[in-house]
């Protein structure tokens, strides 16, 4: 079971009590909630703060689309995942990804939320322009979406 | 063929707007559409290095929100996305 959601942070917040709801279950005896926060440094850059832009559809379906590798990959039983991503800005210390997992087993819960970070890296399209101290931005390079299975 | 592009990420900065408009003849390719964008960088920001790379280097992505190879063609007017190279999380 997924929970999937872009988060726009100037109509609500993101929140790790609603992550705790979604993936409690009698079932399962580990919990992981990864949690990533805009960081104060980046390139030798001091960085005030990040907004980040996604294309809210593909974003979703990919959330949705590694969860099912995850699953046939893993084969682990009665996982849960819950996913949200923020668009907009994120000031320092700022929440920007919640990605909590309930797996059986406490090693299951720990590869299955590692798999899935790894995997939002590489196909998800959200976009960061960091802001720094001196008032200037940048839009990060980033890398070229890994997307082959859809290609038409 | 009436294309509207949405702009994302680093491409947000060809335009004040978040889209640009093509004019493109029918049957045109995802390819031709590449092309079409870098004519644009060429005239509007003097073939800036950084964005014709970014073109270069991006997917793009159907009205249907299917990611859509360079050889993919375009029928319609529709609106396609350009999908820079990303980096969230």
């Amino acid at each position: 079971m997924i929970h999937a959601k872009i988060i726009d942070v100037s109509k609500e917040k993101i929140s790790l009590t609603k992550a705790q709801k979604f993936i409690t279950s009698n079932k399962c005896g580990a919990s992981i909630y990864f949690v990533g926060t805009v960081r104060d440094q980046n390139d030798n850059k001091k960085v005030t703060g990040i907004t980040y832009d996604s294309h809210d559809v593909l974003v979703i379906k990919s959330f949705e689309e590694i969860y099912k590798e995850a699953e046939t990959k893993f084969k682990f039983e009665n996982t849960t995942v819950f996913i949200e991503h923020i668009k907009g800005y994120a000031a320092l210390g700022e929440t920007s990804i919640i990605i909590a997992v309930t797996c059986k087993h406490r090693a299951q819960a720990y590869e299955f939320s590692r798999y899935i970070i790894e995997e939002i890296k590489k196909k998800t399209p959200i976009w960061k322009k960091e802001h720094y101290e001196n008032e200037d931005s940048k839009w990060l390079k980033g890398s070229p979406l890994i997307d082959k299975n859809q290609l038409k | 063929m009436k294309i509207k592009l949405e702009l994302y990420g680093a491409s947000r900065e060809f335009s004040e707007k978040d889209f640009l408009e093509f004019d493109l003849n029918e049957k045109s390719s995802i390819n031709d559409l590449r092309n079409e964008i870098l004519n644009f960088i060429d005239k509007n920001f003097k073939g800036n290095s950084n964005f014709k790379k970014l073109v270069e280097t991006s997917k793009f992505c159907s009205e249907e929100n299917n990611i859509i190879s360079d050889s993919y063609k375009i029928t319609k007017n529709q609106k396609i996305g350009i999908i820079p190279p990303i980096g969230g999380g």
